[in-house]
């Protein structure tokens, strides 16, 4: 795939031009065009129009905090991070892409040279007083560790309620018992991966 | 009817209407804000009370307990007048105008109408008139070039279409020969066919048409443009005293409302099987719904388009209706 | 070596004759690929991707010396498919972890890969288990490893400890089918890849001077420190250019900077970095960083007693370990305030360099380190390289690996490492105290008789006389021999015996007696019996001679005339001469400042000891910015003005405060960059204007040069060699182990130690201690108590006791001469 077809988002553009009659400058011609726009009776459509939509009573309105809409899987509310699905280790494995992409610089990472040996994130915040909810962070995601989840409402009385780290960890037993969804947004594979990747020969 | 019975009788009524309409105001901009909210897929107020029914009340309780915020250069005394003015024409101009026919409470004959003057029309439509210092006086007191604004183009409005609502109830005035309302409301007790709007159709549109601009509604709500004028002269104005204002815009819908439905829609008679009093409810109602319609149907005009329609086409339809008028009833 | 002009990809280039096609395309901003080749190291020839046409014919661009005229293209249609298929091979089975490596995005393997644009992978086999190996400051992940061997090579041409070396792999060889359908190239590098591995020499553990420079020449993720791995990324460190503060090398260094972690937003260092194609690096300069002095604000009460402690004070001590800018505030204090400015070991300097200007006609040295490595003979006397200034060493093995080069290394004290150079070296472990004899040897050997001074001459000749010594030579003699073989005839079949005559060269030994030039000198110094002949192999077509002279000359009770003779040295010899000064800005120091021999009655110490204590190790009574809080500039050994930069910011009170509080005006302290004194050779550069960095050819574009102001010469010569000098008995020698120089590499986390005393595995074994064993080393001017511990770089009988911790008191203690009579008792 070269980059201009990935570039390339499929909209058409399909703009359609409104020919526009110049105003009447004669008076005859402008009272012509009273006596037009008053007979057509657009008016009186207008009043039909609203006047249906009130007797149809078909409403549209969301009580918020009732009631909720349903949210895209791609909606990009407060982040996750995810676990492994067996072992139920987290997923991240420090690389900083998150950290460095993030256009807000609100990610912040700190890690070490585990007994493992092994990179291990020892701490992780996001500060979401500053996170602009762009998604790169999941993006660019190696591992589909960090993830955008659906919790949208984090109005908070302190900012250090922003950086809670363990709020957007997968908990253990919540991964037990298989709620963990994967990711559908950026980042995540596509559909066709296999078809787009050329495979690397193995020698057993 | 002694004095003392009639001064107690016109106090209760002043009380009564006084009650009635500043409740009815309230409860218009509830009824506005669901209609238009109907008509736009929505629901409009609905947390508090049942359906946001009590969304008045709240909405009275904040106006009354708002702070009361005068601006540092204003003219004090007028701009604090100016509301009271707004609100005090519209409830006099209801004086004249008999709201529902005669009925007996308590064995009591009770006039609908707080003071039956024989030139009731015009007092109506003076007192009305008058309610334009209101805008004027808020405008140009506030000290604030939109209030300003919006002063100016009350007054060019107001005045414009004062000419064209009288002229335009002229023809039926000239038909009926009083300008006491309930004379012409008895004119047409013949029924339905008898209604005034059957021989002056040309005469009622105009009638209508000069109403909105007087009410400043929609289309021709210009004084208090949003999208031009922020709010014009009322911008500066906050809490009860905005609240005033907007008691004295709903009066007058109503009033108007009366007005057209005494004048042109056979008020009070009864309407086939519908009792009169039922009947002019019904018909006012209708005419308040029209406000609202209209307001969610229509767009605004220009102001320039505001005054083109008023000198140069309904006031020479207004005046040629009334010709055409006299020629009739001369033959 | 003349100048030719050579075509690379149509580009006229200048060179010079011999030079490298790669190093000439290099400098003259051509892009060729190359990961194994190392500047100023020899070429590998590992990785082959540096493959060029020259003259129509393929060869490797860093190992192809260019000629007049050459026309030189850097990618073909082939070479782009050799270069291709190498990428392919080094990303074989090379692990997917760019996520965690700590290159993070740094990687050579990375770069190339994306630059021969291999999407695709056309080969495979199959992978031997790599076990991760821990060696101590370093650690290696073979995993990572693609073998382009450059550590291996840094470890052996530049460092000298060799302690590196390819191992076998294991594993299953390559399908021979291979070599038709690979590009030729790229089945050699492959098929020595699949071999190899990186180990040390010593088996598991890594024994070497920790230098590190490994770390920073690997292209992956392979070798890097222990302490900084997986601690963060590349791209959010944030590098900052300095020099480094140890010892007067100066080298150029970035120190890395981010925040300590997320619950402290205070920057902290994570690492040195060097330009490594051309400046290397010790393990003090690389692992010795975090030594700032962190203090929470301005103690305002502690800076009042500072400036009460001023007004009272008559003599301000300080150390060498400041900058120039600082060296000058303390001079304009004293032309202000009458100070009597005290550091002792600045002073020696001074006084030396004074004698040295006497005899050489100039006040500075000719030569500097970049001379060092250009040269194809060097002599080092009374210096312990690899702890008074590893730099110099680094060249003085370059010099030997890379330039066909010889050298002489005098010292008392055994060197393993020095030794390990190679076999064109002659160590002299002569007794302490008789370096004058190797200054005069050195004038014997090399001075130009007309230049010197006649009585210099007529001493030098009175050590010489004729003697007579049987050698033991091999001629070859003609021998004629009968010999009778069995002949086929061809077209008969039949055998028969032929008879021959054969006349052969054969060899033969003859011992015969031969006059000799016996010279008492070599005696004087227990020069080995076969130096002479093996002077004369060593000095065979050289051409460039430099000598390096340590602190042993100028700590010396003889540094007099020690100055004097290196004076001659400078004039009368070919030799480019380099003094090694003896903490980070001596030279700076005793240029700057009118040192004062005594020290009044209350003495106010900076970063020395004192009545009243500014301290930068954080100490004192008041504390000062550690050398990587400040900016500034030193003043190195290779007489240049090297600017740094703060790495860490620095909260409490600056000389330069005191300084303005006492009567001076000046905002900042490198205001007084510019005015650093002109007469000293100086010149008045802004800060600002200093620049730091070096071109893509190598040269070194740091500050500026100060100039030599002539002296006019005067004719006395130099005095004779005392030779009662000469200490016999046990011997404590004042020098540093490896990685240690003052407190600041002692306070850094990685290097951390206690002061100890150092000695060799067999002086261990005589004296009958264990390591860890407490002893009381008593010498004439006091004594101290030490745990023993076993130097592995140091041979014979020799102690050292350091001086980087200030508490043994080994400056003061040493402070007549770096060699002292010792009794080293068992607590």
């Amino acid at each position: 795939m070269s980059l201009e077809q990935f570039k390339d988002r499929n909209v058409t553009q399909n703009y359609k031009f409104i020919p526009v009659d110049k105003p009447p400058v004669a008076p005859m011609d402008k009272f012509k065009q009273v006596v037009k726009r008053t007979f057509r009776g657009e008016l009186f459509v207008g009043l039909w129009v609203v006047f249906r939509e009130m007797v149809k009573f078909n409403i549209h309105t969301v009580q918020y905090p009732k009631e909720k809409l349903p949210i895209s899987p791609r909606y990009r509310a407060v982040h996750k991070l995810y676990r492994l699905l067996e072992s139920g280790y987290e997923r991240c494995i420090g690389c900083g892409l998150c950290e460095k992409i993030c256009i807000a610089n609100c990610i912040r990472m700190d890690t070490r040279y585990d007994e493992n040996q092994r990179k291990e994130v020892t701490e992780y915040t996001i500060n979401l007083g500053r996170c602009i909810f762009c998604g790169y962070c999941a993006e660019v995601c190696p591992e589909l560790a960090i993830v955008h989840g659906g919790r949208y409402e984090n109005a908070s009385e302190q900012r250090a309620h922003f950086v809670l780290r363990d709020d957007i960890l997968t908990p253990l037993d919540f991964l037990k018992e298989g709620k963990q969804e994967e990711f559908p947004g950026f980042g995540a594979v596509s559909p066709n991966a296999d078809e787009r990747i050329k495979k690397t020969p193995l020698a057993y | 009817m002694t004095l003392t019975e009639f001064v107690i009788s016109t106090i209760v009524k002043i009380l009564v209407v006084l009650g009635i309409f500043s409740a009815l105001a309230g409860f218009g901009t509830y009824l506005e804000r669901k209609i238009l909210a109907f008509m736009q897929r929505r629901l409009g107020p609905m947390h508090v009370g049942p359906y946001g029914l009590l969304q008045v009340l709240a909405d009275g309780i904040k106006l009354f307990t708002k702070e009361d915020i005068i601006p540092q250069n204003s003219v004090k005394p007028i701009f604090m007048i100016a509301p009271i003015i707004g609100a005090a024409t519209a409830f006099i101009a209801l004086a004249a105008v008999p709201l529902l026919p005669e009925f007996e409470i308590f064995g009591i004959t009770v006039h609908p109408i707080i003071s039956d003057v024989n030139v009731g029309v015009l007092f109506v439509l003076g007192v009305m008139a008058s309610g334009l210092y209101a805008p004027l006086l808020a405008g140009m007191a506030s000290a604030n070039k939109w209030g300003l604004l919006g002063a100016a183009r009350t007054v060019i409005q107001l005045l414009s279409y004062e000419v064209v609502t009288g002229l335009s109830i002229m023809a039926p005035l000239m038909m009926v020969g009083s300008l006491s309302l309930i004379d012409i409301n008895n004119y047409q007790s013949g029924g339905f066919a008898d209604w005034i709007i059957w021989t002056q159709p040309v005469a009622f549109v105009l009638f209508l048409i000069a109403g909105f601009a007087e009410t400043n509604r929609t289309p021709f709500d210009l004084l208090e443009h949003e999208a031009e004028i922020v709010s014009g002269y009322a911008t500066e104005y906050s809490g009860m005293r905005w609240g005033m204002f907007f008691i004295g815009e709903y009066t007058n819908m109503i009033t108007l409302a009366f007005l057209a439905s005494l004048i042109f829609l056979g008020g009070f008679n009864d309407w086939g099987f519908i009792p009169g009093a039922l009947a002019i409810i019904l018909k006012v109602s209708f005419l308040f719904f029209f406000f609202l319609w209209t307001r969610a149907a229509w767009p605004h005009v220009r102001p320039d388009q505001l005054m083109w329609l008023c000198w140069k086409v309904l006031l020479p339809l207004a005046v040629v209706n009334i010709v055409i008028t006299g020629l009739v009833l001369m033959i | 070596m003349s100048e030719i002009t050579i075509k690379i990809d149509g580009k006229e280039c200048k060179a010079e004759e011999g030079e490298f096609i790669l190093n000439v395309a290099r400098a003259n901003g051509i892009f060729i690929p190359a990961i194994c080749y190392l500047t100023r190291c020899s070429p590998t020839l590992a990785c082959r991707i540096c493959l060029v046409e020259a003259d129509g014919k393929q060869v490797y661009a860093c190992n192809a010396k260019s000629k007049d005229g050459m026309e030189v293209t850097t990618l073909t249609e082939n070479i782009a498919e050799e270069r291709r298929a190498i990428m392919e091979v080094y990303d074989v089975n090379h692990p997917l972890q760019c996520g965690v490596c700590d290159q993070s995005g740094e990687c050579e393997l990375q770069n190339y890969t994306l630059e021969m644009g291999v999407d695709e992978q056309h080969y495979a086999i199959k992978d031997v288990p790599r076990e991760a190996k821990d060696w101590g400051l370093m650690h290696y992940d073979p995993g990572l490893c693609i073998v382009c061997e450059r550590c291996v090579t840094v470890c052996k041409d530049m460092i000298g400890d060799a302690a590196l070396k390819t191992v076998p792999r294991g594993g299953e060889a390559l399908d021979k089918s291979l070599k038709e359908s690979m590009p030729k190239d790229a089945y050699a590098m492959w098929n020595k890849l699949n071999k190899s591995l990186i180990g040390t020499v010593t088996g598991d553990t890594l024994e070497c001077t920790d230098c590190g420079e490994c770390i920073a020449v690997c292209p992956v993720g392979a070798l890097v420190s222990s302490d900084f791995q997986y601690t963060s990324n590349a791209w959010e460190l944030n590098s900052i250019p300095a020099a480094c503060a140890h010892c007067s090398a100066g080298c150029h260094l970035y120190y890395d900077v981010k925040h300590t972690s997320i619950d402290n937003p205070e920057p902290r260092i994570y690492r040195v970095k060097n330009e490594w194609n051309y400046v290397s690096l010790c393990g003090a300069g690389r692992f010795g960083y975090d030594f700032e002095n962190r203090v929470e604000g301005k103690d305002e009460e502690a800076f009042k007693r500072a400036v009460e402690a001023f007004e009272k004070a008559d003599t301000i001590r300080f150390s060498s370990t400041i900058t120039n800018e600082e060296a000058l505030i303390l001079q304009r204090l004293k032309e202000k305030r009458g100070y009597r400015l005290v550091n002792e070991e600045a002073n020696r300097f001074r006084k030396f360099m004074e004698s040295f200007s006497k005899t050489a006609g100039t006040t500075l040295w000719s030569g500097d380190l970049k001379s060092v490595h250009n040269s194809d003979f060097v002599v080092s006397i009374g210096s312990q390289l690899k702890s008074d200034n590893p730099r110099a060493r680094f060249a003085f093995n370059n010099a030997i690996k890379m330039n066909k080069g010889a050298g002489l290394y005098f010292h008392p004290v055994k060197d393993p490492v020095v030794e390990g150079f190679g076999k064109n070296l002659l160590c002299i472990n002569h007794k302490p105290g008789l370096e004058e004899a190797a200054m005069y040897l050195i004038l014997d050997l090399f001075g130009e008789k007309e230049a010197m001074p006649k009585e210099v001459v007529e001493y030098l000749d009175s050590f010489h006389s004729k003697g007579t010594k049987t050698v033991e030579e091999t001629i070859k003699e003609k021998v004629t021999e009968t010999v009778t073989k069995t002949v086929k005839d061809e077209e008969t079949g039949e055998e028969r015996e032929v008879t021959e005559e054969v006349t052969k060269m054969v060899p033969k030994k003859v011992t015969k007696e031969v006059e000799v030039d016996l010279n008492r000198l070599l005696d004087i110094l227990e020069a080995p019996e076969d130096f002479s002949d093996r002077m004369v192999k060593m000095l065979a077509k050289k051409e460039k001679f430099s000598i390096i002279l340590g602190e042993d000359l100028f700590c010396h009770p003889r540094s007099e005339n020690l100055a004097r003779l290196a004076g001659l040295i400078q004039r009368c010899t070919d030799f480019d001469v380099v003094i090694l000064p003896s903490k980070t800005n001596t030279l700076g120091v005793s240029l700057i400042c009118d040192l004062d021999d005594e020290a009044g009655e209350y003495v106010v110490g900076y970063n020395a000891e004192g009545d009243f204590v500014l301290s930068a190790s954080g100490d004192g009574d008041l504390d000062m910015p550690a050398l990587n809080q400040q900016e500034g500039t030193f003043t190195n050994v290779d007489k240049r003005v090297v600017p740094t930069n703060a790495a860490l910011g620095y909260r409490g009170y600056l000389l330069n405060d005191l300084a303005n509080a006492l009567g001076l005006k000046a905002e900042l302290t490198i205001e007084y960059t510019a005015a650093l004194p002109e007469a000293k050779g100086y010149k008045s550069f802004e800060f600002d204007d200093l620049p730091n960095r070096y071109t893509n050819s190598g040269e070194e574009i740091r500050g500026y040069r100060i100039t030599a102001q002539s002296v006019e010469p005067d004719e006395a010569g130099a005095s004779h060699i005392d030779e009662s000098a000469a200490m016999d008995g046990d011997v404590a020698y004042r020098c540093n182990p490896v990685l240690q120089f003052n407190e600041f590499t002692k306070k850094s986390h990685e290097l951390e130690t206690e002061a100890k005393l150092y000695l060799s595995a067999e002086r261990l074994e005589s004296l009958g201690v264990e390591e860890g064993d407490r002893v009381r080393v008593v010498l004439p001017e006091g004594g101290v108590e030490l745990a023993v511990e076993v130097d592995k770089f140091i041979g014979g009988d020799i102690v050292m006791v350091p001086d980087f911790d200030p508490k043994v008191g080994a400056e003061r203690i040493f402070a007549s001469n770096r060699y002292q009579n010792v009794t080293i008792e068992k607590v």
